[in-house]
């Protein structure tokens, strides 16, 4: 009566498999930590106030390089001197920014590139600025490459955004900042070409409230935040080196499967269903942004992300649906209730995710948070999934309580069995709740990381050296685990060849195992668990 | 370069101006706007010039005033007062803002990346290895090189020997650690739909008078510090960084010893209430002064004593002005009636 491998696996051979899995998991952790740089990395860069003395709104005003922009400074900008119009000031981005003389380039390693605005707003008794005032941008984006003339800028995109601005005082001295929110500018999803130039103009138009409440904006930042080169090169070395082995281990397991002279169960079709998940986010599919450019790759990673962790929180409750051991579910119909959870919580934020970065492909300026409705929305769909979220945690808590007093109520069962048995039984039962334990502290795991890396976040290290880079230890740690959890699930759950050792001693001696093992004739290789507990209710 | 300056400048400075800072911007444009600035033209727009320095010229400005400002307080007190503390942190303070705002301005070309990790071997100065760094981890924040360039530039030829020496190291630390203590940090999220499972920070620059302000604190309760046996360099292996090293004795052996932001005199301050031509103090005669302020403007304390006069002035001001983005200020002309405290 063979059951799956992890009933039928000796201790020793068991403690050397977990030991094994346990270096590679240190081994990732350590991967990240030590060789890997931070995953992403965040620049500010000072506008250039350039001066457009035409109203040139086609032209590109660059800082760097032949035919550059005349530059003004707004500090000392006077109103007797310059007659000069809102629209007449450009504030150029070139980046990124040169360093030791040489310009750098943004490698196609990096990518990814998020801009955010801070504006230093100068506080003037005169014009006080309300806490929240509607700020009007036109943003024009564009590229140039490595070998392109100079001053050749070619336009990415363009958009006329409006953004809100909160800003607060606390000294209301003139001439002091105001403290005021960051503006999300744009997001690119991909970082194809070398060079990028930001020119915004903050129009002012007295017919149409455009700007008109804005107070004396001295200076323009714009933080550029960009996956480094060296986390993309360390997250691409594990996706491709665990890619191989979990479809290797899944062809494996799909053989196993079927050498079996009979349908798979429904926990297989789980488990097989999850393999492929991992496999699709394993797949180095980023690669393919070092010669294409590929800007939907943001989305593809949420969707892959998404799908992985739908088949993960599906294949748990299904698992703990099947070892109720009180009905046999085998189909899929029967947990549509639990199932349909997962499924809202991951449609609705596909669809929060759609609307966010799939409408960026055709604007990256676009953020679902800036208008109203957009904010609703986004939050509908989020709080959706929340709720959808608690309910689904609702129902796997239940679920695997009731498969703990089950285990327990069968175990009061044991004692009457004999010691063969009993012992045999007994280390089943360890198994599973070794497993159940193995989710629950993998589950641990991220979370603690997770918060420990938030607290650690929140101070700056100054002239400090630690050898180990935390975030992205946490990161490769994390993924490493996940990969090797489902890794163990295909090796421990795979169906078994091993005959029963002792099934035909045992079932001769007393007429107890003679009722037993006539029970599971039908189904011949289903998991033993699920016939120690039809052979329990017997009792 | 501004030949006043030239000429007040120490070698070694000039040295490290032309070594270290290769400027976009040559042009002398900007000494028109530097000069603007500094007369401070009346109305909105006007800020005092210590407000954002941004040039090379505006870092030998102030490079100019530091060294006036020693020449002047060498006058009244030779061996460092209070005011000479405030001078040297307030001045280091600004030439690390002004450095790091270049560079992120991108007017200076040669700030450093000043990215290190294990796994790349250290290859410092231009060529590939900085492409490769910056390509494996970008680059450090500018106040880095900031923070670096003025230990270089302000701090040259202070070697912490005498005790002179190490009061003005001591200061021109603390202007440092005060604009980096300004530093606030944001962050933002932008993980899994924008989840916060991946956030990156950063360090936003404080305004220089924020900064100004937390020094003028310091000034107000700096401590005052003496010659003494902790005071001697504590000599360790880390080599340059050594004279940096020390801690200076309090004067008065029951108050704490001076912590890295606060500031440290020698002597007390000389004065300031009688003209003294010798030692270029003008005295506070005449003086305007706040009659309901309890601080150093208020007449009780500008006034030392002597009482003050109260007139009432017709004035005529801009008043109720409107600002409008970028350039326009509509105000009104108003006359109202003042009343104005001098001393006597």
């Amino acid at each position: 009566m063979p059951g799956v491998i992890v009933e039928n696996l000796s201790g020793k051979k068991l403690a050397t498999l977990v030991a094994v899995l346990l270096v590679c998991q240190f081994c990732c952790f350590l991967f990240g930590g030590l060789i890997a740089p931070k995953p992403s990395i965040a620049d500010t860069v000072l506008a250039t106030k350039c001066h457009d003395s035409g109203n040139n709104s086609d032209a590109w005003f660059y800082v760097r390089g032949k035919g550059k922009c005349k530059s003004i400074d707004l500090h000392t900008l006077n109103t007797e001197d310059h007659m000069m119009l809102a629209n007449q000031i450009v504030f150029a981005f070139q980046i990124p920014s040169p360093r030791d003389n040489t310009i750098l380039d943004y490698s196609r390693w990096q990518q990814n590139l998020i801009g955010i605005l801070t504006l230093d707003i100068a506080y003037h008794a005169d014009s006080e600025m309300d806490p929240r005032t509607i700020i009007n941008l036109n943003a024009r984006l564009g590229y140039n490459n490595k070998g392109d003339p100079e001053g050749d800028w070619k336009l990415y995109a363009s958009s006329f955004e409006e953004r809100t601005l909160d800003c607060s005082i606390e000294t209301k001295r003139d001439g002091y900042h105001y403290t005021c929110s960051f503006i999300p500018m744009f997001e690119l999803g991909s970082l194809h070409h070398d060079f990028y130039l930001l020119n915004i103009r903050l129009p002012v138009d007295s017919e149409k409230h455009i700007n008109e409440r804005l107070g004396h904006i001295e200076d323009m930042w714009l933080v550029v935040i960009n996956q480094t080169g060296g986390f993309t090169k360390v997250w691409m070395t594990m996706k491709t080196m665990f890619f191989p082995f979990i479809v290797g281990i899944m062809i494996w397991f799909y053989k196993r499967v079927h050498m079996l002279n009979r349908e798979p169960v429904l926990l297989e079709y789980m488990l097989m269903f999850l393999g492929c998940a991992l496999i699709f986010l394993n797949a180095p599919l980023e690669l393919l942004t070092l010669w294409y450019d590929m800007p939907f790759m943001l989305l593809l990673a949420d969707i892959r992300q998404g799908i992985f962790y739908a088949a993960l929180l599906s294949f748990w409750l299904v698992f703990a649906g099947e070892h109720m051991m009180e009905n046999n579910k085998s189909q899929l119909k029967s947990y549509w209730k639990h199932l349909s959870g997962v499924a809202i919580g991951c449609i609705s934020l596909f669809i929060f995710d759609v609307c966010e970065r799939g409408i960026q492909l055709r604007n990256p300026f676009y953020s679902i948070w800036v208008t109203d409705i957009g904010t609703n929305l986004a939050l509908t769909f989020i709080i959706l999934a929340g709720i959808s979220a608690g309910v689904y945690f609702m129902f796997l808590s239940f679920m695997i309580w009731c498969v703990f007093t089950n285990i327990s109520m069968k175990r009061q069962a044991l004692p009457s069995m004999s010691s063969m048995r009993r012992l045999h039984y007994e280390g089943i039962i360890y198994r599973f709740k070794f497993l159940m334990l193995a989710t629950l502290l993998c589950a641990a795991m991220t979370v603690i990381g997770f918060i420990l890396g938030r607290v650690s976040d929140g101070r700056y290290k100054w002239e400090e050296d630690f050898f180990l880079e935390y975030t992205s230890a946490f990161f490769t740690g994390i993924y490493g685990m996940w990969n090797i959890y489902i890794f163990a699930l295909l090796v421990f759950y795979a169906p078994s060849h091993k005959q029963w050792p002792s099934e035909p001693d045992v079932s001769c001696i007393n007429n107890d195992e003679i009722v037993f093992s006539r029970l599971p004739t039908e189904p011949s290789e289903i998991s033993s668990l699920t016939s120690f507990s039809r052979k329990t209710a017997l009792d | 370069m501004d030949p006043f300056v030239h000429s007040s400048l120490r070698s070694k400075h000039r040295g490290r101006i032309s070594s270290r800072l290769t400027w976009l911007d040559n042009s002398t444009g900007n000494d028109a706007l530097i000069e603007q600035g500094r007369r401070c033209p009346k109305g909105p727009q006007c800020h005092s010039r210590m407000s954002v320095p941004i040039q090379k010229q505006e870092v030998e400005l102030l490079y100019k005033e530091l060294l006036q400002g020693q020449e002047s307080f060498r006058q009244n007190c030779d061996r460092g007062c209070r005011e000479t503390a405030f001078i040297y942190a307030i001045t280091s303070a600004a030439v690390t803002h002004a450095v790091a705002r270049s560079c992120s301005e991108g007017s200076i070309e040669s700030c450093t990346c000043d990215y290190s990790h294990q796994a790349v071997a250290p290859s410092p100065g231009p060529g590939p290895g900085l492409v490769r760094d910056w390509e494996w981890g970008g680059c450090s924040d500018n106040i880095d090189f900031g923070f670096k360039f003025s230990r270089e530039f302000v701090d040259t030829g202070e070697r912490g020997r005498s005790l002179r020496e190490k009061m003005n190291l001591h200061n021109n630390e603390a202007g440092r650690a005060h604009v980096v203590a300004g530093m606030r940090q944001e962050c933002k999220c932008h993980g899994m739909s924008g989840s916060c499972t991946v956030k990156t920070c950063w360090m936003r620059l404080p305004n220089l008078r924020a900064v100004g302000d937390s020094l003028k604190d310091r000034f107000d309760g700096a401590s005052r510090v003496m010659v003494g046996n902790a005071g001697s360099t504590r000599v360790n292996a880390a080599g340059k960084k050594n004279r940096y090293n020390f801690q200076l004795k309090p004067y008065n052996p029951e108050h704490k010893p001076p912590g890295p932001k606060d500031l440290v005199y020698l002597e007390s301050s000389p004065g300031f209430c009688e003209r003294n031509p010798r030692l270029g103090i003008q005295g506070t005669h005449g003086r305007q002064c706040n009659d309901t302020s309890i601080g150093v403007d208020g007449c009780d304390l500008m006034c030392c004593g002597r009482g003050y006069r109260t007139q009432e002035v017709l004035v005529t001001e801009r008043c109720h002005c409107t600002f409008h983005w970028c350039c326009e200020v509509i105000c009104k002309t108003c006359r109202s009636k003042k009343t104005v405290h001098t001393c006597l």
